[in-house]
């Protein structure tokens, strides 16, 4: 749909995801202190994918199985303290000094932010599958390179763009 | 040690699952093995002193725990559960030719059953129990199923299931019942409860026991069960698995026996299924299913006597439980024989196999006159015994009890006597195939187990009487006799074998037709009128119009709100904080009312985008930044997601008439003043001071974090994020489920 009449959004959109992601990764982990957090995260990393889908780069199709993965992870963090002993949701700090970083805390909400994002992403791909993004990655560009999108699909409005 | 055994258990049941289809029939063997061990083992508890016990503490937070008591008559089951389980692994190896299919997957899930099973009459706690006893329900299901391409073994493992594990729901509200008004739940601390709600659990509990015991008019799925393989029949439909009601009974008898209903139940159960069983094993004329319906018979037997709890009555069932695993364990193994070599079990088409099959019918002359009471075997010390306890009843107890005890031995010696003469009678000599020495030594041997234990009867009394001292709360019991002397326990005895016997071989070889079985059908009848009834209900609830879901939803949501409307104050209200918030507020306003004007999807979205903005921008007003940054990137998703569906949905809405707008008008309108009603409520009514100081504390102590609203999403308030997550969870795979739904409806059409 946009692959062939603008180039100037496919790159945008190719230059902006690296960037993206890195905001993403800020979100996750600065949730714990600063704005932010995992479904804040999950939604930037939701958005990239969304528009790689839309640019034709990409043609995501593991949407459940993030969102399995992350309900088992989110999940695990809420049950597990009950085996020993502590009550649902009891939080572990972990506190490390690391060479160059210095002093580095985290806990099990880490784990709970990244299953929270996992199912975030999954819904939004699993969305973009519903609605049909499949017909986006119909033609791959030939300069997309980086094996990052899929040659199925149909081929019929192939015609029509070129 | 009883978790070893359970590990050890559990172990090669995973082995056997992974490398079944390897050792095909050698598999078996392999099953053996753990049985082996915790047969070697409950022998050599047998008699000894105080009870093993184990417990795993599991969900701490939860006081779950796994909780094991082997006491004296645990002991005792374990030895017929595991004794039993080595000589039926050792008999299907004879039963399954070397090149039968799936015996792998038959020794993994015959080896599972055996683990639930052990793990039923170890367990202490009434929930370890629960557990495993739907393991057993499971376990049957797959059993009776083995051979999955004939559908009349699907629909009789269907009735299996639903009727076991029916009966296993009602045992959950049973026993949260009985473990509520007696205060604990483990079994050995369980004491007399009275009351209507342990009166109510009773009742429940022994209906759970009668759906697994087979109690008319639960018995239908038990003759269905015998397509199963013979194996099967007898190790779960005959020594063990339909033993777990029978068991439960008995554990729970100390604590429930002063409850009337539950006495009264038992009996009926009992009592009923005496006469109804033993009839129907009268009648059929599959050799299988006569020993089927005597087992319910012979089952209600075992129910009535613990129902009735008096010491005699306990000690008859504990012998009378022990006689019947060995003497109808022994005739199913030799059905089970005859089925294989002659290559039927039909009695019209057996003949002359007393001469043909000389240690079959040896042990089947044994173990059946174990079944029938006669001397001297283990069967006829059992009858004895509860014979003399229905003596000791006094009131329409003694008489409903003596009918059942007597008139059941009656019908009981009649159908025997039936069996062995239309099964091992004379007649034209039916063919056999070659003798597999698997298939005749187990049997052989539970049938001489019968008539040993006679022999040496001290010792045996010395293992049940412990027991059964157990199962009557402690009171004694006294002991068995092999000889009681010539009393009128001995007479009618004696009165019932004659009579018996003259009734059983009049009919050995009488022709007739095998009843119908109306239970069957109307089990089935009602399990499929379930099926519907869901079906259809469904198809009401769900009709698939979307526009009606979310009227619906917004109609309930704005109904929700009105109790609120009593606490809606004006004097915590002000208009605004700062005017910006008028000027938002109103765009959000404009942004909703002109989304319901606009005819073009286009336009619809840019409405909701300006709307949603406008609200992040209250939200940075506020200081609400968490919430200010997750609007915005909601919104930006959503573009998306219009982008996408605009390729698919035309460019304007397809209903825009007056009155549809109108109805979707009042009800947005209804929804938000739902919204507004219950918030002015909520901040124009405090309880008590916003939490925020302790919050913003327990963020940083216990939460570890500075970023409250954080904090609270993962780890204050993280089970309702949990929540809202797995909500999320379940959209995306509705989504999925619907893309894929109506690609394939697409993909159908030409």
């Amino acid at each position: 749909m946009i692959d062939g009449s603008a180039p100037m959004i496919r790159l945008g959109i190719r230059a902006a995801g690296p960037f993206a992601t890195i905001v993403g990764c800020y979100l996750l982990f600065a949730g714990h202190n600063n704005p932010g957090g995992g479904f804040a995260a999950g939604l930037v990393f939701g958005a990239v994918l969304a528009l790689r889908t839309i640019a034709g780069f990409h043609r995501p199709t593991y949407g459940i199985t993030l969102v399995a993965a992350g309900v088992f992870v989110v999940a695990g963090v809420a049950l597990m303290p009950l085996l020993w002993g502590d009550p649902l949701f009891d939080q572990q700090v972990l506190s490390v000094e690391a060479p160059l970083l210095g002093k580095i805390k985290t806990g099990s909400a880490l784990p709970f932010d990244l299953g929270v994002a996992a199912i975030v992403v999954g819904t939004v791909i699993a969305a973009l599958d519903g609605l049909g993004a499949a017909e986006f990655a119909a033609d791959p560009p030939a300069n997309s390179g980086g094996g990052a999108n899929s040659d199925r699909g149909a081929s019929s409005d192939r015609g029509e763009r070129e | 040690m009883i978790f070893g055994l359970l590990v050890l258990h559990i172990a090669v049941c995973v082995l056997l699952a992974g490398a079944g289809r390897r050792l095909g029939r050698g598999s078996l063997l392999v099953g053996a093995v753990p049985p082996a061990f915790s047969a070697l083992w409950g022998a050599a508890r047998l008699g000894a002193g105080p009870p093993a016990t184990a417990d795993l503490a599991w969900v701490r937070g939860l006081d779950l725990a796994m909780t094991f008591r082997v006491d004296a008559f645990a002991t005792v089951m374990t030895l017929i559960v595991s004794g039993i389980g080595v000589l039926i692994f050792v008999y299907a190896f004879g039963y399954f030719g070397p090149d039968a299919a799936h015996t792998g997957r038959f020794a993994t899930t015959l080896l599972a059953f055996s683990t639930s099973m052990l793990g039923l009459v170890w367990a202490d706690s009434v929930w370890t129990l629960f557990v495993f006893w739907e393991l057993t329900s499971v376990t049957s299901f797959l059993l009776v199923g083995h051979k999955s391409t004939d559908t009349e073994v699907l629909v009789a493992a269907r009735r299996a299931l639903m009727v076991t594990a029916g009966g296993g729901l009602v045992l959950l509200a049973g026993l949260l019942l009985v473990t509520g008004a007696a205060g604990t739940t483990l079994i050995s601390e369980l004491t007399p409860v009275d009351g209507a709600a342990a009166t109510a659990g009773a009742v429940l509990v022994m209906i759970a026991a009668a759906t697994k015991s087979a109690q008319v008019p639960f018995h239908s799925w038990l003759p269905g069960a015998m397509v199963a393989p013979t194996p099967v029949s007898a190790y779960l439909h005959a020594a063990t698995m339909v033993k777990a009601g029978v068991v439960l009974v008995a554990v729970a008898g100390p604590a429930l026996s002063g409850i009337a209903a539950w006495k009264g139940c038992g009996i009926a159960f009992g009592v009923v299924s005496i006469v109804w069983g033993a009839l129907g094993a009268l009648r059929h004329r599959d050799a299988k299913l006569i020993l089927a319906w005597g087992t319910v018979s012979q089952l209600g037997l075992l129910i009535t006597l613990f129902s009735v709890g008096t010491p005699a009555a306990v000690l008859a069932a504990v012998s009378l439980l022990v006689a019947h695993a060995l003497f109808k364990g022994s005739l199913f193994l030799i059905v089970g024989e005859i089925d294989v070599r002659a290559g039927t079990r039909h009695i019209d088409e057996l003949g002359g196999l007393a001469r043909s099959m000389p240690v079959a019918f040896t042990a089947a002359l044994l173990a059946g006159l174990s079944m029938a009471g006669a001397p001297p075997l283990l069967g006829f010390v059992a009858k004895e015994t509860a014979i003399n306890a229905a003596l000791e009843l006094d009131g329409l107890e003694a008489w409903v009890v003596g009918f059942g005890v007597i008139g059941g031995s009656v019908l009981t010696v009649a159908y025997t006597f039936r069996f062995l003469a239309a099964v091992f009678g004379p007649g034209p000599e039916t063919p056999l195939s070659t003798r597999r020495r698997a298939l005749s030594v187990p049997p052989a041997v539970l049938a001489v187990a019968g008539i040993a234990a006679f022999a040496v009867l001290g010792p045996v009394d010395a293992v049940l009487e412990p027991a059964a001292v157990r199962l009557s709360g402690g009171a004694a019991v006294g002991h068995l006799h092999r000889w009681p002397g010539l009393e009128p326990a001995l007479v009618i005895s004696a009165v019932v074998l004659v009579v018996g016997a003259i009734v059983g071989l009049a009919m050995g070889r009488r022709p007739g037709q095998a009843p119908a079985d109306h239970a069957a059908r109307w089990t089935d009848a009602s399990i499929d009128g379930i099926v519907t009834f869901g079906r259809e209900a469904c198809a009401r609830v769900q009709h698939g119009s979307l526009p009606v879901y979310l009227v619906t939803m917004a109609a309930v949501t704005a109904l929700a709100a009105t109790p609120f409307l009593a606490h809606v104050s004006s004097d915590h209200l002000v208009a605004w904080d700062t005017p910006l918030q008028g000027v938002l507020a109103a765009t959000v306003v404009g942004a909703a009312i002109a989304l319901s004007f606009v005819g073009t999807r286009l336009a619809a979205g840019l409405a909701l985008g300006a709307a949603g903005i406008a609200v992040a921008a209250v939200f940075v007003l506020h200081g609400a930044a968490d919430l200010a940054l997750t609007q915005l990137l909601v919104e930006a998703a959503i573009v998306v997601g219009f982008v996408l569906a605009f390729g698919h949905l035309s460019r304007s809405f397809p209903m825009t008439g007056l009155r549809w707008r109108a109805v979707r008008m009042t009800v947005a309108g209804l929804g938000g003043a739902a919204v507004v009603i219950g918030l002015a409520a909520a901040s124009g009514d405090p309880v008590a001071a916003p939490p925020l100081a302790e919050m913003a504390t327990a963020s940083v102590d216990e939460g570890g974090g500075s970023n409250i609203v954080n904090v609270i999403l993962t780890d204050i308030r993280g089970l309702d994020t949990l929540g809202e997550v797995l909500v999320l969870a379940t959209v995306a795979l509705g989504v999925q489920a619907l893309a894929r739904a109506s690609a394939s409806t697409r993909g159908s059409a030409p």
